[in-house]
C-alpha cells in the first residue's frame, strides 16, 4: 500500500513509519511531499492536517494510529507516551526519554535529509526502544 | 539588521464549551507565543513553531472555530525590535522564579537537607528550565543567570551526596 506524508520527518512521522512497517503493513511504500497538493493519487495520508491518521484533539499521529488500528500492545502504548511528549512538548506524560529522542531524531534529520534513508535508520532506533521497554513491561 | 520572520495565528473559537478556548490558550502559552490582541497570537518562524501552529489550527477548526496562519513582518525595524524585546521580557519572570528556586536548593544542600528530596527538586527545576529555554526564542538576558544558578545548585547537591555517602559508609 502507498502511504504519504510531509517531507522533513521528525519524531511523530518517523515513529509512525516504523509502526506502519512493523505492525500495520509489511509491504508499505512511502512518498514524501512538500505540499499536500503534490501528494500522489490514492495514497493514504498521515500526519497531515485534516487526515484521518493525524493529530486529533490531544493526540499526536502515533497515538491516533494505535487507536485507529486497535493496537493494544503495552510496549507501543509506552512508546506512544514518549512520542507524544517529544512531538507536542507539553510534558503530558513526563517521559524523560522524550528529550533525548527529540535531540537524536532532530540531529539525524539534519544528517540524513532523504526521508527514506532517514526512516531506515530511525527504524533501528524504535526497534531498540521497543526491545528495551519490552524487557521492562512484559 | 535582517528583520525576523513571524508567524501570526488569527483565530476565533466558540465561547462555549470553554475547554477548547482554554486548551488553545494554554498551548500558545506553552509555545511562548504572545498575543498581539484577542485571537491574534504571534511566534517567530521556524520549522517547529510552524508545525505546532498548524496543529493548533486543526484543533481550532475541530472545535468549530476559524483559524488562519500568516507569515508576517512588521512594517518598521522599530516595531520588529519592540516585538523581540516583548518576547525577551515575557520570559523574565519564569527565569527569576527558577533562579530563586536554584538558590534555595543550593542553600538547603549546604545546610544538609535530605539529599534524595533535593535531587527531586533539582530535577524538576532543571526540567522547567529546559522547557523555558525552548520557548525563549531570543535568548533573554536572564537565561545564562538561571543556567549558572542551576549548575551551582547541582554542584552543591552532588557534594552533599558525596559527603553523606562517605559519612554513612554507603558510598558507591
Amino acid at each position: 500500500m502507498l502511504w504519504a506524508t510531509r517531507r522533513g520527518c521528525h519524531v511523530d512521522r518517523t515513529a509512525c513509519i516504523w509502526l506502519i512497517r512493523r505492525f500495520v503493513d509489511g509491504e508499505a511504500v512511502f512518498a514524501f511531499f512538500r505540499d499536500v497538493a503534490e501528494a500522489p493519487e490514492g495514497a493514504e495520508l498521515f500526519d497531515v492536517a485534516g487526515a484521518r491518521l493525524s493529530h486529533h484533539g490531544d493526540d499526536c499521529s502515533f497515538e491516533t494510529f494505535l487507536k485507529e488500528y486497535d493496537l493494544q500492545d503495552p510496549v507501543l502504548l509506552e512508546i506512544a507516551e514518549i512520542v507524544h511528549d517529544a512531538d507536542l512538548m507539553d510534558e503530558k506524560y513526563g517521559r524523560p526519554e522524550s528529550e533525548g529522542l527529540d535531540a537524536i531524531v532532530r540531529g539525524m534529520q539534519l544528517a540524513l535529509p532523504d526521508d527514506e534513508v532517514l526512516t531506515r535508520h530511525t527504524d533501528a532506533l524504535y526497534d531498540g526502544l521497543y526491545a528495551y521497554l519490552g524487557r521492562e513491561v512484559l | 539588521m535582517e528583520k525576523t520572520r513571524w508567524l501570526v495565528l488569527i483565530y476565533r473559537i466558540p465561547r462555549e464549551p470553554s475547554r477548547y478556548r482554554v486548551a488553545v490558550w494554554r498551548k500558545l502559552k506553552t509555545l511562548g507565543a504572545l498575543y498581539l490582541q484577542d485571537g491574534v497570537a504571534v511566534l517567530p518562524e521556524d520549522a517547529v513553531t510552524r508545525e505546532q501552529l498548524e496543529w493548533l489550527q486543526v484543533r481550532v477548526r475541530e472545535a468549530g472555530g476559524e483559524a488562519t496562519i500568516w507569515e508576517a513582518r512588521p512594517n518598521t525595524t522599530a516595531e520588529d525590535t519592540e516585538l523581540v524585546e516583548a518576547f525577551r521580557s515575557s520570559r523574565e519572570s519564569a527565569y527569576q522564579v527558577l533562579i530563586a528556586e536554584a538558590e534555595r536548593i543550593r542553600r538547603k544542600a549546604e545546610l544538609g537537607a535530605e539529599n534524595a528530596r533535593l535531587w527531586e527538586q533539582l530535577a524538576k527545576a532543571e526540567r522547567e528550565f529546559r522547557a523555558e529555554r525552548r520557548r525563549d526564542y531570543f535568548r533573554s538576558p536572564l537565561r545564562k543567570q538561571a543556567a549558572d544558578a542551576l549548575k551551582d545548585a547541582r554542584e552543591a547537591v552532588r557534594e552533599q551526596g558525596k559527603a553523606e555517602g562517605l559519612g554513612a559508609g554507603s558510598g558507591g
